[in-house]
Parts: structure tokens; sequence; C-alpha cells
């Protein structure tokens, strides 16, 4: 027993003295730990910031930020460094962006990440210098679109964070959320959740229809103006008589349209595109067309084999009403522009005769000469349709 | 589901890509002392994983709830490395007093576990990779397989060894670290593997 | 006479009992940390350190210890050292502690230093066993070294991080890699057999006949019992 008690307390006691020593080199050692750590996390930050001089790590529960944001590092001078995480190619890109105080990139660093293409390691160097404003006018590299898009989005988000850290404010929503925040305002009882009515007739200069989902009104988009209607097409909200005019004379147009479809079967040499038409009470021709984009002109063994899916509206004389891309697998960054607004509104109000004066998109030949095509057969059909209708 | 997904992937890559013996060499006495029988590389592998199981169980809380909010985290060698010893020491009598039968077949292993650096290595590497307390578990496990993959794997290569005839400066051990080195060179195959499979 | 034996003991770790090529001990850090030069000659350092500093204590001790706990009381002295070696390193040259990585902490379970406290220190006077700690530490820097000269040369094509010319655009990177450990070190304990001619007392085979705590590890010769 004696022993059992003399083994214990000779190896506690050893414990005691051991952890002793311990705690009094680590008292020494710590703070010089902690140095070593606060210098090399701003010997990093220096790099893409240079001139920087006391940073400090910011709090960012403060602040709404955009997601991309990891964290942030204030400066003496005014500037910020902020680390970003955003998907890149393969796996998650982690960048460090030096921001200074007049909000100029400084230096952007590809800290980590997965990217197979080399891009990622050299194409900070070309956000350099850029702000704001120029940004957007850098390209991003053929090849590695996803990549080169990816950084360039991610240090937008870090010009926006510094001008919100530094107490100014920046819209980071992005544009689906825009237009759901204005429709909303326009028509609260919606409760946010709105669908886009295809427009079949001709309407003047309303540009966009949308409905509830909970069946409780409509709102009209009429250039910068969002307009409230009940769910009779009556409009609830105040606003000058011209607008109030316009829109009244064409609600019930809208909103009380139905189509019927037309059997293509009776019809020789319909166009290969047109995948399914038909007649509006108004009179009207909507198709359901199938482009052939780079996929299918283009190098078939690089891309999924889809067509890009187009609905149109066209008034029986062949003058094209909306236009509008519902779907499309094109090369992401270059082709795929094809479902963007800007794009695909260039149609509306096309005739025949000029349907081909629109901008194509940047880069993507095949996709814009796929497109156009697939548009032009819509006059071929009506002739066909207005011929058989005869 | 995601996490279900990372918790595939640490198991997969702590058994096969970094195994802990042909990759990280923890544990590597063992492997080379007692593979030569495959009997006794399977119940040296079994008391291996049992013993990293274990001692994750205790040492994770530990660092999290005792060592980190008291700020003694320099205490963390010493405190480990004797939950490891005290473990195994338990095991062995708890398992001699109520499965006599486990004993006889795994109790000769365990107190060589005490000096084996793969428990001590995982049990420190799931700190240092902060790993929640799930997936240390499961890092702990794949760690244990993959320990006793290698040392049943290794096993059979050593009975082929034995029957050869080598120079006599390679017999023995030098001969066993080149045999070595050809089994660690196969486990390269697996990181493309799993990478593809299941991290991509 | 004295003299001689001390210098004996100072001498026999650098190749008679070597620990890395002779006595095959502390196995994993050889070959986890020969992968460059710098690695290798800091983990040699930081075992030297821990193993003289060890020595010294548990010889000192060695008569206050009581028998049947020595053994736990010398792993805490050992993790003690290691911890103090840890942190003095992290705090003045963090870039070899983040290099050295997890195989610091192991130092703990390096066979060389339970080994040497078990086999010498605790039998011996404290300035032999610091004599012992030095040759010991010295023979395994040095084994580190030899090999990672090797490895580093031909798999990186550097020497201690420096390039040099021609080899680097020629390198084996299977060398730096975990098989090429494993190969270059069977090799080089051929090459020491054959060098030393067996007059080192090497031994026949790798189990638990090698390890250091064999004496004390009631169940080492149950293994060894079951095999014979």
């Amino acid at each position: 027993m004696k022993n059992h008690i003399k083994n214990v307390l000779s190896l506690a006691l050893i414990c005691a003295v051991v952890a002793l020593l311990l705690a009094i080199t680590n008292s020494i050692a710590a703070p010089i730990i902690k140095e070593q750590e606060e210098a090399a996390v701003s010997s990093g930050l220096v790099e893409v910031l240079p001139n920087g001089e006391g940073f400090e790590a910011l709090d960012l529960s403060e602040f709404t930020l955009p997601e991309t944001v990891e964290e942030a590092y204030s400066e003496k001078n005014g500037g910020y460094v902020i680390k970003l995480r955003t998907a890149g190619y393969g796996s998650d890109l982690i960048l460090m962006c030096g921001i200074d105080k007049d909000g100029t990139v400084k230096g952007v660093k590809y800290v980590s990440g997965n990217e197979t293409l080399g891009v990622e390691v050299t194409y900070g160097d070309n956000l350099v210098n850029t702000t704001s404003d120029t940004i957007d006018a850098v390209e991003t590299v053929a090849g590695a679109t996803k990549t080169s898009a990816a950084f360039k989005n991610a240090v937008k988000d870090a010009l926006n964070s510094a001008v919100i850290l530094g107490g100014g404010s920046v819209d980071i929503r992005d544009e689906a959320t825009i237009l759901n925040d204005n429709l909303s305002i326009a028509l609260p009882s919606a409760e946010g959740k709105f669908t886009e009515i295809f427009i079949t007739e001709e309407v003047g200069n309303i540009s966009a229809v949308y409905k509830a989902d909970n069946n409780t009104g409509f709102v009209f988009v009429i250039g910068e103006n969002f307009v409230a209607a009940d769910v009779n097409g009556d409009i609830t909200a105040e606003f000058g008589e011209a607008i109030k005019n316009e829109i009244s004379a064409v609600a019930p147009k809208i909103i009380n349209s139905t189509m019927t479809e037309i059997d293509l079967s009776g019809f020789a040499d319909m166009p290969s595109h047109i995948q399914k038409a038909y007649k509006t009470s108004g009179g009207n021709y909507v198709f359901d067309l199938r482009a052939a984009g780079y996929g299918i002109n283009g190098d078939k063994y690089t891309r999924s084999n889809e067509y890009i899916e187009i609905k149109v509206s066209v008034t029986p004389a062949g003058k094209i009403i909306v236009c509008k891309t519902t779907a499309q697998k094109e090369s992401e960054g270059i082709g795929d522009a094809c479902a963007n607004l800007e794009f695909y509104s260039q149609f509306n109000g096309k005739e025949e005769a000029n349907y081909g004066e629109i901008d194509a998109i940047a880069g993507a030949t095949i996709t814009t000469n796929g497109y156009k095509s697939a548009i032009s057969s819509v006059f071929t059909a009506i002739k066909i349709l207005e011929g058989g209708a005869r | 589901m995601e996490s279900f997904k990372t918790l595939i992937v640490i198991l997969m890559s702590s058994v096969l890509v970094n195994n802990y013996v042909l990759n990280r060499f923890l544990g590597i006495c063992p492997f080379l002392g007692v593979s030569k029988k495959l009997n006794q590389a399977v119940g040296m592998g079994i008391s291996v994983i049992f013993v990293m199981l274990l001692a994750t169980t205790v040492t994770w809380p530990i660092q999290y709830y005792v060592l980190d909010t008291n700020d003694l985290g320099y205490m963390q060698n010493i405190l480990f490395i004797l939950i490891i010893a005290a473990l195994v020491q338990f095991v062995e009598i708890a398992l001699k007093k109520f499965i006599p039968a486990l004993h006889k077949s795994l109790g000769v292993y365990l107190p060589l576990i005490t000096t084996n650096c793969a428990v001590l290595g995982v049990t420190i590497n799931n700190i240092n990779d902060k790993y929640s307390f799930l997936e240390s578990m499961i890092s702990s496990l794949g760690a244990g397989l993959g320990f006793l993959l290698a040392m049943v794997l290794f096993s059979g290569l050593r009975s082929k060894i034995e029957e050869s005839e080598i120079p006599p400066s390679f017999r023995g051990l030098p001969v066993t670290l080149i045999a070595a080195s050809f089994v660690s060179l196969a486990f390269f195959g697996f990181a493309g593997i799993v990478e593809n499979l299941i991290g991509g | 006479m004295k003299n001689n034996s001390n210098l004996s003991a100072l001498l026999k770790g650098i190749l008679l009992e070597n620990p890395v090529f002779v006595l095959v001990l502390g196995t994993c850090p050889t070959l986890a940390t020969t992968t460059s030069i710098i690695g290798a000659f800091s983990m040699g350092i930081a075992a030297m350190v821990v193993l003289i500093c060890s020595n010294a204590v548990i010889s000192a001790l060695r008569k206050v210890i009581p028998d049947t706990v020595r053994i736990p009381c010398y792993i805490v002295i050992i993790s003690g050292f290691v911890t103090i070696v840890k942190l003095f390193i992290q705090a003045y040259l963090p870039s070899i502690f983040s290099h050295l990585g997890v195989y610091l902490d192991l130092i703990t379970v390096n066979c060389i230093i339970l080994g040497r406290a078990e086999m010498f220190a605790g039998k011996n006077s404290v300035g032999r066993s610091v004599l012992d700690g030095i040759g010991m530490g010295i023979g395994f820097t040095l084994a580190l070294l030899s090999i990672s000269l090797i490895r580093e040369v031909i798999g990186a094509g550097t020497f201690a991080g420096m390039a040099i010319p021609f080899i680097i655009d020629h390198r084996i990177e299977f060398f730096i890699k975990p098989p090429g450990g494993l190969l270059v070190y069977g090799i080089m304990i051929a090459v020491v057999t054959k060098i030393t001619n067996g007059r080192a007392p090497f031994k026949k085979e790798f189990t638990c006949e090698g390890c250091p705590s064999a004496g004390v590890c009631h169940t080492c010769k149950k293994v060894l019992k079951e095999e014979n």
C-alpha cells in the first residue's frame, strides 16, 4: 500500500513540475508566437496592398456584404484587403484582393483552389489598377471563361465591399433580386412571387407583364415604371394619365388572351425550326422554335448537343411582338448571352425585312447565326399558316 | 447529404490515399515488426482501430472543452499521451476481467500501442485539421482501417520474401523496407481514384 | 580509462550503434522528414535537444522515480521537453514549425528517446547520459541528413532549397514521395551493414526483440514466445 502511494505521488509530482515548466515556457513563447502569426498575416496583406500598414481584422457581422467575402482587413490609410471565396471551375477559388482608399484594385492574389488551367495565377494581374467603373472592360480569358469570370466577379464584390465597409452603400443585389424587389414594392400582396406573362398581343410601350402567383393582381412594366393592377387589369396605383390610359387600353387584351394550338401536320414545307404553333384569341401567332447553336452547328464533340429554345409571338402581318429565349446550353460566358434580355429583345418589333439588323453576340457567331435562322423561319411559317387559313 | 459525402471522402482518403503507415509513416514500427504472420497482423490492426477510436472519443472533448476553454493548448501533447497510455492500460484490465477470450487474442498487442505514433498522430491530426467530432471519429476509423489493410497486405508479401534468396547485406530489414516501398507505391494508384469517384 | 569509456559513450551512437541504421529506432521521423535537407536537419536537432534534456533529467531522477511507474514518468518528462522545444520552434522558427508539422509532436513517441531513457539514462550517471544523448543525437541527425541528401538531390533537384543545374531538369520525383523514402532507407541500411561488415551488433530481425521497451514490456515476451 505504502508503495502504491509513493508511486502515485511521485508520478503526480513529476506531472505537476512538468506542467509548471510548460506554463512558464508558454508564457514566454505565446506572445512571440502571436506576433509571429500576425506578421505572417500582414505580410500576405502587404503583398496585395503595397504601402499598406497597420492592418486590422474587421468584424463583418455588422455589415451586409456579398456572400463571397470571407474576411476583411482595414488599413491605416483607408484601404482594405478582402479575402474572397468563390466557385471556380473545379473547387472553390480563394483570393485576396487589396483596394486602396480611392477604390482602386491594387493587387489580386490567388491563394488556393483546384483550377487546372493556369489562368488563376496570372489573371489577377489584369484586374490591378481597375476601379468599379473600369473593371467591366477587362476581358475574360478565352478557354477559361468560368475561372476568369469568377475572378472578376469576386473582385467586383471586393470593390463593393470596400465601399460598404467605408460606410457607403452599394447595390449588391443581382438583377433578378432587383426586379423582384421592384415588383414587390408595386404589388406587396403578391408576397414576392411573380410569373412573367408571355405577351402575345401588340401592347405599345409595355415591356413586360408579371402576374402574382397567388392571383392577387398584375404588374405592368412600362419604361422605368412598375404599375400594379388588380385581377381585372384595373390600375390600383397612382400614376399619370398617360400611363394609366396606355395600360388600361391594352390590359384586358393581355389578361384575357388565350392560345389554341395549331395542328401542323396538315401543312407541307413547314420549316424544321418550328416545334409548335398557336393562334391567340387576338388573332396573332405564337411559335415555339428550336435554334441550332454551337452544340449543333459548331464543334459537336466539345459541347452537349442541345438546341436553343425560343418563344416568339408574331402578328399575322409578320411583325414580331415579343421574342424570348426559354432554354439554352450554349458555352458559358460566350454563347449563353443568347439568354440575355439585351440580346433577344432586339428582335421585338422586327419584320422580315429588318430582323437581321441586330448586334451579334461577341465571340459567338455560330450561336447568333443559328438564332437568326430560327427567327427567319417564323416569317415563312406565317405565310404558310395565313395561306392555309385562306 | 453534403456532410455525408464529406465523411465518405474523409474515410476513403484516410484509408487509401493518406494511409497512415504507407504515406505518413505513422505506426511504421509495428508495421515492420508485427506483420510477419497474418494472424498477428490482424490482431494488431484490430487493436489499433479499437484504441484509436477510444482515444479520439476521449481526446476530442478534452481538447475542445478543457484545453481550449482554459487556454491550455500547450498541455495537448502531454495530456494526449497520458490519456492514450492510461486507456491502453484500462482496456487491457477491462478485457482481462470481462472478456477473457478477446483479451487472449488481442491483449498481447495492446501495450505496444502506447508508443505507436499512429495513435497519438491521429488524435493530434484530428485537432489540427479542425474536424468535428463525427469527422474525427470517421478519420480515426479510416486511419485504423488503413493500418489494418496495410498490415494484412504486407504480411502476405513478407511470407514470399522469406522464401526467396537475397544478397546477405539486404537480408532482414533492408529487403523488408524495399518491399514496403513497393506496397506504398501501389497505394499511390488510389489517389486519383478516390478524388475522381467521390471527391469530384 | 574513464575518459576512454566516456568517449565511446559519445561515439558509439554515430556509427556502431547508430540509432537509425543499426538500432533501427525512430523510423517514422526518419522517413517522413527526410524529403528535404532543412527538414531533416531541424528534426535531427530538435530530437537531439529533447534527447539530451530528457536523458539528463531522467538520469538525475533515476533514484527517485519508483521502478513500477518509471515508463509513465519517462513519457511525461519527454513529452514536457517536446512541448517546450515545440513552443520555442513555433516562436522563433515558424517556417520550420510549419514544415515539421505533426512530426514535431510525435518526437514524444520516437522510440530513440524512450529507448535511451530505458536502456541508458535510467542506469547511468548524468554526465554519461548527456554524452550518450549527444552521441545518439548526432548519429540520428547524420543519418537523417544522409537520407535527405539523397532524396532531395535526386528527387527535387535541389540542395537545401537551392536549385542544382541540370539535375533539377532531370529530377526523379519518386524519391521525395513516401515509397522513395522506404527504398532509400532500405538501401542505406544494407550499405551500412556492408561497411560495418557485421561488426555492428546488428539485429537479425526487426521484431519485438528490437523494440527498446522489450525489456519492460511483459507482453513482448509473450509475442516472442508465440513466435518461437
